[in-house]
C-alpha cells in the first residue's frame, strides 16, 4: 500500500499496516525531519524492522536531490540476512510502483568469515584464522612474490577483482550475503572486497554493531561515510554493554606470554630484514618523522569517523621518536609486558585510574602517556612492514597495543582493575588486569557527532528516559509503542508465593533456603502438566541453575518433570547449548514436548526465539541482577553515580528489569503467536520493580494476576492455554486495522 | 452474532473477576468454584427479560439462533462438490493418563465416551454406507478395540465396557495401527481417522514425521480433536492430511467439535474419480427361519438378510458379506446419503422493507401452515425459497435442511407442472 505522510509518500508492501507501525513512522519522520537522533520502543512482531526500513527508503526516495544514506546495525548476521531480505522485499515492491526510479544498491557486509568464496580459506575453524588465511594470499607482498613466482599460492577470487579494477562493481539491487558470495562466484571476485568496495556506494548498508562502535574497526570500513546518513541500532537494548566492551581490553597471563613470543618473533623478523633490506625499515622510520597524518592510509582531514581510540590531535602529531626505529619499539613492548607481568605477581585486588597507572608506568618502565597513546598505530605499521600476514596469531600482541592506547588516550571514565584470582574459586590463581570502560558515551559519541540521525530502537528500552543519560545524548524523540490487538496474546503473570504461601524468590538471603527451592520446582511440575509443547525457564545465573538443578534432582522432582517433558540445559559451551536447542527443537516438533533451563544474560537469552510452539510458556525464576560484588561493576556504578547522577539502585534494577524483559518476549515474536510469562520472584510485585517492565508487558498485566501462588497460576495457564489454542486455530490470521490511506 | 461475542467476553470477564474474589477467600476452598462456575458461566439472569406486564420471561433467542444456523449452512453447503459418501472412519481415543483429569466432569474419558457415543449414532444416520472403527491409546500403545462396522450398538457396547486410563499415549502408534487396518478396505472408500486427544505430549518409539508422511501417502485424513491445549505436531499431521484441528474449551463445545465431523467432507482430488461399486441389496429373510449366520456364525432365529448373490445370511446391514465380499446396503441408505451431494440451496432472508408491502405477500408458513407473523401483527423474520419463492419461517427453514433434505415448495411445483428431475 502506498500512502502520505505529510509531504513523504510511504511505500509499505503489505496490504494492512498496523496502527503502531503508522504511529512509528510518524514519529520516525519527524526526527529525520529535526535531523536529530530518536529512541523508539516498539514490541517484537509489531513489523518493526519493515515500518523502519520503508519509512526511510520512502524519505530517501522523496528527496532525490539531497540523497541521505541508509546505515542498518545489528547485532548477528541471522537478522542481517531478514533484514535485508525484507528490504528485498520492499524494493521490489518500489520498483512495482515507482519503476526504475527507485533502484537502489544496498547490501549486507559482514567479517570474511560469512563472505570469502575460496574453499581452501573458508575451511579455516574461526574468523580470526579466516582473515589470517586471506591475508596470507592477498596481502601486497605476497602478490609482488607470486608475480615472480607462480607456484606461491593467491586467491584468484582477489586477483580476477583487482584485474577488473574499476569495472568491478555491484549492479543496483538489493544483495544479501548470500547473494552476494553467489554473485562473486558468478564473476570470480571476491565478494569481501566488493561489499567492503560497494559499502561506501551504496544507498542502503546493513551490518554489525562493532563497525561503527569498534574504534578499530570503524576506522577502517566506516571512516568515509557521508554525514548525511540515518543510521540504525536495531534490538539495540543492549548497546550501552556494546560500547563500553567495545573500549574494555583484559589482560591475562596467556596474553602476556603470548605477546612476549611475538616480540621474539617480530625482533627476528627485524634482524631477518636488517640483513637482507635495511632500506624498507629505514622508510618506514622516515616516514614516521613526517607523522602519521601524512602517511596515505590515514588522511587528515576531518571528513573521516573520528576514531575515539585516537583522538585527532594524535594524528597531527608525528610519533615520538624514542619508539621511530622498530628495535627501540619492541624494546618498550617488552619493558610494557614485562610491568604487567610484574603487576599480576599482586596478591591483592588492585583499583586504580588510569592516571594513577601511567604515572607508574612511567617511573617504572619509563614509558610515557605519549608513548603508550601511539602504541597501536606503531605496531600496525611495524607489522606491515615486517609483511606479517599471519595476523592471527598476533593477536596477543595487539591486545597490549590496544590496552597502551586505551589507557594512554583516556584519564576519565576508566579504570584499571586486577584480581589475582576469580572471586567464585578462590583457590585457583588466575590473575588478570582489566581495563573496563564505565562510560558507554565514549565510543558511540563519534557516531552521535558524525551522523545527522540516529535511530536507537528495540523492544525493550525501558525506562525510555535513562538511555540518553546512559549515553550521553539528546533525543529530538523518544517514544514507546504499544502493541495493538484483537486478543491477549500474551499474558503475564506474577508468581510472588509457593504452593505452600511461603514467598518465592532469589534474593541473597533466600535463594538456597531448600523451600524455595522446592517451591519453584513445583511451580515447574505443574506448568509442565498443563502447557502443550516447549517451555522456557531462565534462571539469573549458571551457579544458580546449577545448584537449583541438583536439589531437584536429589528431591526427585526432575524426574518427575521428565515424565512429561524432557529436559534441556544451556551450558557455557557453545556447541553443548547448540546441540541442546536442536534436541530441544526437536522435542517441541515430534510433539514429545520439552523444557530449555537457560541462563538470562546468556547467548540463548539474547539472540535465540522462542516463538510458536518452541515457547507457549517462559518462567523467568528470580529478578536477574548482576553479580553486585563484582568490581567491575562497582566501579561502573560508582562512576555512573559521580557522572551521570544515576543512583546504583536505579540502575541496577532497570538492567535486571530489561534482562527481564529480553528473556520473557523471546517467546512472542508475531501478533498470530501466544505464550504465557510467569515472572517467579516477590520482588515482580513491588511497583518499583514491576513499572520498570515495557509498556506493552504492563499493559496486559491484570491487577489479579500480580500476587499468586503456584496453583493459582497453574489454574490460570490451563485455561489460558486452552481459550488462547482453541481461538488460534480458528482465526489464523488476525485481521488488522489497516490504515485507508490510498492518496494519489 | 454481536450479542454472542460479547456475551463471551463477558465470559472471560467473569472469570477474571472470578479469579480476584478467590484471591480474597482462599480458604473456601477450589471446590467452591467448580459449582460456581456453571452458574456464573451460562450467566442464566442475563437471559431473562422483563414484558409490558412486569413478568420475567426469557429472551426470545430464536431469531439469533436461526442467524447462526445459516451462517452455518452457508458455509457448509457448497453444491456440486464431490463427497465421499463411503467412509471408513476410526475413531481413536486416547485413554493415557491425562484422560482421567477432572477438568471435565466427571472426567474427560466418560465424557469423551458420551460424545463419541452421540456421535457414532449421528454418523450412522447421516452416513448410512459408512463403517466405524475404534482404536483406544493406552500405555504407549494403540489397540483396536472393534473392527469396522456398520452397527453402532456394537461399538458403544465395546467402548463403554473398556473405560479405564492409564499410562502415555503415542499418536504414532495409533496412526501406525490405523493406517494398517485402512489399508485393506477398497479404494473407493473414504479413509478417515478421528482422534480425541486427551493427553499434552506423544511418547513414540521412531520418528511420527514418518508415520505422518505414511498416512499422508496413503490418503487418510486424519482428524484431531483436543481435550487440553494446542499441540504443534496434532495441528501438522492435521494440516499435511488434510483434516481438521480443534481444541475443546469445554463439553458443549466439544460436542459440538466431534458433531462436525458427522457430515461427509469433501472428496480429497484423487480420489474423485468416477467408480462404479458392485452392491448387493439383500432381502429380508421370513421370519421363524433358523440359519446360521456368517458374521457371528451361530444359528440365528428370524431376521437377518440373506446376501443376493450367495445366499448367506447377515444380521445386519450395511455390511460386507463374508462369504463372497459383497457390499451389501439397503435401498433407504443409499437414498439417506444421496442429500449430501445435492444440498438444498440456502433460503434467503426476507428483508423487513419488503414485507412492508403486505398485498403479494402470504400470511402463513409455506411449511406448517402457521402465521408468520409475530403476536400484535408485526411481521416477524421468516426466509424464502430462492428457486420456488415460496415463505417459510425458520423452525421449517432449520426442519428442511437438516432433517426433510427436500423443498416442499420446490417439490410441489414440480409435480404441478409434471416436470421431473428438474435439479437432481
Amino acid at each position: 500500500m502506498k500512502f502520505q505522510i505529510e509531504d513523504v509518500t510511504v511505500y509499505f508492501p503489505y496490504d494492512n499496516i498496523y496502527p503502531e507501525q503508522y504511529a512509528y513512522m510518524v514519529e520516525l519522520k519527524r526526527a529525520l525531519d529535526a535531523k536529530g537522533h530518536c529512541l523508539l520502543e516498539m514490541p517484537t512482531g509489531t513489523g518493526k524492522t519493515i515500518a523502519l526500513l520503508s519509512l526511510i527508503t520512502s524519505y530517501a526516495l522523496s528527496k532525490p536531490s539531497n540523497p541521505i544514506k541508509f546505515i542498518y546495525c545489528t547485532r548477528t548476521v541471522h537478522e542481517m540476512e531478514k533484514t535485508l531480505s525484507e528490504l528485498k522485499l520492499l524494493h521490489n515492491y518500489q520498483l512495482q510502483h515507482l519503476g526504475p526510479a527507485a533502484k537502489i544498491l544496498a547490501l549486507g557486509l559482514s567479517s570474511r568469515k560469512n563472505l570469502c568464496i575460496n574453499p581452501t580459506v573458508v575451511s579455516a575453524e574461526n574468523r580470526d584464522s579466516v582473515d589470517a588465511a586471506c591475508r596470507k594470499l592477498t596481502a601486497s607482498w605476497v602478490r609482488e612474490l607470486a608475480a615472480e613466482n607462480p607456484r606461491i599460492p593467491t586467491c584468484s577470487f582477489f586477483e580476477n577483482y583487482e584485474k577488473s579494477a574499476s569495472e568491478a562493481i555491484l549492479p543496483p539491487g538489493v544483495y544479501t550475503l548470500q547473494d552476494l558470495r553467489a554473485y562473486g562466484k558468478l564473476k570470480g571476485w571476491c565478494p569481501y572486497f566488493l561489499a567492503r568496495h560497494m559499502v561506501q556506494l551504496a544507498n542502503v548498508v546493513v551490518y554489525s554493531y562493532q563497525y561503527l562502535l569498534d574504534p578499530k574497526v570503524a576506522g577502517i570500513i566506516s571512516k568515509e561515510m557521508q554525514r548525511e546518513s540515518v543510521v540504525v541500532f536495531d534490538e539495540a537494548h543492549n548497546i550501552d554493554n556494546v560500547c563500553i566492551e567495545a573500549l574494555s581490553v583484559s589482560v591475562r597471563m596467556q596474553t602476556l606470554e603470548g605477546a612476549t613470543r611475538n616480540i621474539n618473533r617480530m625482533s627476528q623478523e627485524i634482524d631477518r630484514f636488517k640483513a637482507t633490506d635495511a632500506g624498507r625499515l629505514r622508510a618506514e622510520y622516515n616516514r614516521l618523522v613526517e607523522g602519521l597524518a601524512l602517511r596515505g592510509d590515514l588522511p587528515a582531514s576531518d571528513a573521516w569517523l573520528a576514531n575515539p581510540a585516537l583522538p585527532n590531535d594524535i594524528l597531527k602529531e608525528a610519533v615520538p621518536g624514542n619508539i621511530r626505529r622498530a628495535e627501540h619499539f619492541l624494546s618498550v613492548l617488552r619493558r610494557l609486558v614485562q610491568y604487567i607481568r610484574g603487576r599480576l605477581q599482586t596478591e591483592n585486588v588492585e583499583k586504580e585510574g588510569p592516571v594513577a597507572f601511567v604515572a607508574s608506568v612511567n617511573t617504572q618502565a619509563g614509558i610515557d602517556q605519549k608513548m603508550l597513546r601511539f602504541c597501536y598505530d606503531r605496531l600496525h605499521s611495524l607489522m606491515l612492514t615486517l609483511e606479517i600476514s599471519d595476523t592471527d596469531e598476533f593477536l596477543h600482541i595487539q591486545t597490549i597495543c590496544d590496552f597502551a592506547t586505551l589507557v594512554g588516550t583516556y584519564t576519565r571514565g576508566f579504570s584499571i582493575i586486577i584480581e589475582p584470582f576469580d572471586e567464585r574459586m578462590p583457590h585457583i590463581p588466575d590473575p588478570v588486569l582489566q581495563l573496563c570502560c564505565h562510560d558507554a558515551s565514549l565510543a558511540i559519541k563519534p557516531v552521535f557527532e558524525r551522523f545527522q540521525s540516529v535511530v536507537i530502537t528495540s523492544g525493550t528500552l525501558s525506562p525510555i528516559d535513562l538511555y540518553p543519560r546512559l549515553l550521553n545524548f539528546n533525543p529530538v524523540v523518544s517514544r514507546s509503542f504499544t502493541m495493538s490487538l484483537t486478543r491477549d496474546c500474551i499474558c503475564p503473570m506474577v508468581l510472588t508465593r509457593g504452593s505452600d504461601q511461603l514467598p518465592v524468590s532469589t534474593k541473597y538471603d533466600l535463594r538456597s533456603d531448600p523451600g524455595v527451592e522446592k517451591n519453584y520446582g513445583k511451580l515447574l511440575l505443574e506448568m509442565v502438566s498443563v502447557v502443550p509443547d516447549g517451555i522456557v525457564c531462565f534462571f539469573v545465573s549458571y551457579s544458580y541453575m546449577d545448584g537449583i538443578v541438583n536439589s531437584w534432582h536429589e528431591t526427585g522432582l526432575l524426574k518427575e518433570i521428565m515424565q512429561h517433558k524432557l529436559v534441556f540445559i544451556e551450558t557455557q559451551d557453545v556447541v553443548e547449548t547448540t546441540l541442546a536447542l536442536d534436541n530441544y527443537r526437536k522435542a517441541c516438533d515430534c510433539g514429545r514436548g520439552a523444557v530449555f533451563f537457560s541462563v538470562a544474560r546468556g547467548k540463548v537469552a539474547e539472540g535465540i526465539d522462542f516463538d510458536r510452539h518452541y515457547g507457549r510458556l517462559v518462567i523467568m525464576f528470580g529478578v536477574p541482577f548482576q553479580y553486585t560484588l563484582s568490581r567491575i561493576l562497582l566501579a561502573r556504578l560508582e562512576y555512573l553515580r559521580d557522572t551521570f547522577q544515576i543512583k546504583e539502585g536505579d540502575f541496577l534494577t532497570f538492567d535486571a528489569l530489561r534482562q527481564a524483559a529480553q528473556c520473557v518476549g523471546r517467546v512472542i515474536r508475531s501478533k498470530a503467536d501466544y505464550g504465557m510469562m510467569i515472572f517467579a520472584d516477590k520482588r515482580y510485585s513491588r511497583h518499583d520493580k514491576r513499572s520498570k517492565l515495557p509498556g506493552w508487558i504492563l499493559s496486559h498485566l491484570r491487577d489479579a494476576h500480580l500476587n499468586l501462588s503456584t496453583d493459582m497460576a497453574a489454574h490460570i495457564a490451563r485455561e489460558g492455554i486452552k481459550e488462547e489454542g482453541s481461538q488460534m486455530i480458528i482465526k489464523v490470521a488476525v485481521l488488522d486495522l489497516s490504515i485507508a490511506c490510498d492518496s494519489t | 452474532m454481536m450479542n454472542r461475542d460479547i456475551n463471551g467476553e463477558g465470559r472471560k470477564f467473569n472469570r477474571g473477576e472470578e479469579e480476584e474474589e478467590e484471591d480474597e477467600d482462599e480458604e473456601s476452598g477450589r471446590g467452591r468454584d467448580a459449582w460456581e462456575r456453571t452458574y456464573a458461566d451460562e450467566r442464566s439472569w442475563e437471559s431473562l427479560q422483563e414484558d409490558e406486564s412486569g413478568l420475567l420471561r426469557p429472551i426470545d433467542n430464536k431469531a439469533l439462533h436461526h442467524a447462526q444456523y445459516r451462517r452455518r449452512l452457508r458455509t457448509a453447503t457448497t453444491a456440486g462438490i464431490q463427497k465421499g459418501l463411503i467412509r471408513y472412519l476410526y475413531i481413536v481415543i486416547d485413554l493415557s493418563r491425562a484422560a482421567g483429569e477432572m477438568d471435565y466432569k466427571p472426567s474427560r474419558m466418560v465424557v469423551v465416551a458420551r460424545q463419541v457415543e452421540a456421535f457414532i449414532r449421528e454418523f450412522f444416520d447421516q452416513n448410512p454406507l459408512s463403517q466405524i472403527g475404534l482404536v483406544t491409546l493406552k500405555d504407549g500403545v494403540a489397540q483396536c478395540l472393534t473392527d469396522l462396522g456398520g452397527s453402532p450398538e456394537s461399538h458403544i457396547k465395546a467402548l463403554m465396557g473398556k473405560l479405564e486410563c492409564s499410562g502415555d499415549s503415542s499418536l504414532q502408534n495409533g496412526l501406525d495401527l490405523v493406517h494398517d487396518l485402512l489399508n485393506q478396505i477398497p479404494s473407493y472408500g473414504h479413509r478417515e481417522v478421528l482422534i480425541l486427544y486427551s493427553a499434552l505430549s506423544t511418547c513414540d518409539p521412531g520418528d511420527i514425521m514418518e508415520t505422518i508422511q505414511k498416512c499422508k501417502s496413503a490418503k487418510i485424513r486424519c482428524s484431531i480433536i483436543g481435550l487440553s491445549a494446542e499441540l504443534y505436531i496434532c495441528k501438522y499431521l492435521c494440516q499435511e492430511t488434510g483434516g481438521l484441528y480443534s481444541v475443546a474449551l469445554d463439553e458443549p463445545h466439544l460436542k459440538e467439535l466431534v458433531l462436525e465431523h458427522a457430515p461427509p467432507p469433501p472428496a480429497i482430488a484423487e480420489f474423485a474419480i468416477a467408480n462404479l461399486i458392485k452392491m448387493g441389496f439383500p432381502q429380508r429373510a421370513a421370519e421363524g427361519v433358523i440359519s446360521i449366520c456368517s458374521c457371528h456364525k451361530e444359528a440365528k432365529f428370524g431376521g437377518g438378510y440373506t446376501c443376493p448373490r450367495c445366499k448367506a445370511r447377515v444380521c445386519e446391514l450395511p455390511t460386507e458379506c463374508r462369504i463372497c465380499g459383497l457390499t451389501l446396503v439397503s435401498s433407504p441408505h443409499l437414498a439417506r446419503s444421496y442429500h449430501h451431494l445435492f444440498p438444498i440451496t440456502p433460503f434467503d432472508d426476507v428483508s423487513p422493507s419488503i414485507t412492508n408491502i403486505p398485498h403479494k405477500l402470504p400470511k402463513s408458513c409455506f411449511g406448517c401452515q402457521q402465521s408468520l407473523l409475530n403476536p400484535g401483527n408485526l411481521p416477524g423474520p421468516w426466509v424464502a425459497c430462492p428457486k420456488c419463492k415460496q415463505h417459510f419461517c425458520l423452525d421449517c427453514d432449520i426442519y428442511i435442511h437438516e432433517s426433510l433434505h427436500n423443498c416442499p415448495g420446490c417439490e410441489s411445483f414440480k409435480q404441478s407442472n409434471s416436470v421431473t428431475n428438474m435439479e437432481v
